[in-house]
């Protein structure tokens, strides 16, 4: 269609020089014409990135529309699990590790409804992050730890008394959020999550009990963020 | 210069024009058609993921977008000849794109990925123009898409 050369055709030798560089204007502008009018076009579209960075994180319950496999979305939860001990009075300070149980229901896993976790006994953890691209650093997941858990009289227990296990059901492999003792105040990792992956784990917490702090009923407030890179 | 216009060889133009127009027959490759009446509705196509949330192995990372394309085909040349029109999705950057649409009438709706082509219309060109509005979807894998990614596809006309 394009393979055309604007030359001058034979019957232009009879006219002059001038006439013949006029006509063969006039053949080049025709041509052109021509082929502006058959343009070997390709239509071009631009797919534009809208909002691609999604990020999830439930510690405890949390919220889907449906398990994932069935078109789940995620959705908002603003609830605050407890995970607690009662240490007989006869055992405090006796350095047995006390079993903690929490008050999340959480037991499914939202990705395709397995029950995963065991309560009271454990703790759910997972989430996930998306965004485009290759392959991006992870993303972490941190727990903002106060130095101590304290009773209405300021006492005051160490939260590095606290440490977990991290496990699940049929689970196989690194957990991705793996066991750990909490830092006594201060922002410590707990995990890790690739990009574009599902990710969870099941944390069983005990309390060392290997002090004799004062009666009374210790709290303190774990805040777990995820930042995504 | 008045006479020399009013004497140029009209069939000699004409001839070229042919000549142009309509390819010796026995060259069968595809003719790109001259597409550049086509609109797009929407400025560009917003990619979202199919799915919110990732699949345990990573094997979900698919973003989707819609956008409504008025394509308007020349099919002058081809005036009174039947023969059949692809729409055309090459191989290109970023990677594996696939592209579905609903076509209302004139054309076929269908899916085409990308390095392939597809058969959209099929018969004789008893009109100058051929025009229809598509409905696209495109896929592409989230792992290759970049803040703004270009796709180009065309249209091709084999004849009968």
């Amino acid at each position: 269609m394009h393979d055309f050369l604007p030359t001058a055709p034979a019957s232009l030798t009879s006219v002059t020089p001038a006439a013949r560089t006029s006509r063969r204007a006039l053949g080049i502008a025709g041509l052109l014409a021509v082929a502006a009018a058959h343009p070997a076009a390709a239509y071009t579209v631009t797919l534009t990135a809208a909002a691609p960075l999604t990020v999830y994180l439930q510690v405890g319950v949390g919220s889907f529309t449906n398990d994932y496999i069935n078109g789940g979305q995620p959705e908002n939860n603003t609830t605050i699990n407890t995970v607690s001990a009662t240490v007989a009075a006869g055992a405090v300070g006796n350095g047995t590790a006390q079993a903690m149980t929490t008050n999340s229901t959480a037991t499914q896993s939202y990705w395709d409804g397995y029950t995963y976790c065991s309560v009271p006994g454990q703790l759910y953890i997972g989430g996930f992050y998306r965004t485009t691209g290759a392959a991006t650093a992870a993303a972490r997941v941190t727990a903002t730890v106060p130095a101590a858990l304290t009773n209405a009289t300021g006492q005051t227990i160490p939260f590095s008394k606290i440490q977990w296990t991290s496990s699940g059901n049929g689970d196989t492999g690194a957990e991705p959020f793996p066991a750990g003792t909490f830092s006594n105040g201060g922002v410590q990792s707990v995990g890790a999550m690739s990009s574009n992956t599902w990710n969870e784990s099941c944390w069983t917490f005990t309390y060392l009990n290997n002090t004799v702090p004062a009666a009374g009923t210790y709290t303190g407030v774990v805040l777990y963020t995820l930042s995504a890179p | 210069m008045m006479a020399v216009r009013t004497g140029l060889p009209a069939a000699f133009f004409l001839a070229l024009v042919l000549s142009i127009i309509w390819p010796s027959p026995a060259i069968s490759k595809p003719i790109v058609i001259d597409d550049s009446g086509t609109q797009a509705l929407e400025p560009s196509v917003s990619m979202h993921w199919k799915s919110a949330t990732p699949s345990r192995g990573a094997a979900n990372n698919l973003m989707i977008g819609t956008t409504t394309i008025r394509v308007h085909l020349n099919v002058m040349p081809w005036l009174k000849h039947s023969g059949h029109i692809y729409l055309s999705l090459p191989a290109q950057a970023p990677g594996a794109i696939s592209a579905s649409w609903v076509a209302q009438g004139r054309f076929m709706s269908g899916q085409v990925h990308s390095g392939n082509r597809v058969l959209i219309y099929a018969g004789p060109i008893s009109t100058a123009f051929l025009e229809d509005v598509l409905q696209f979807q495109f896929s592409v894998d989230g792992s290759l898409m970049q803040r703004h990614v270009p796709v180009n596809f065309h249209f091709e006309f084999d004849e009968d």
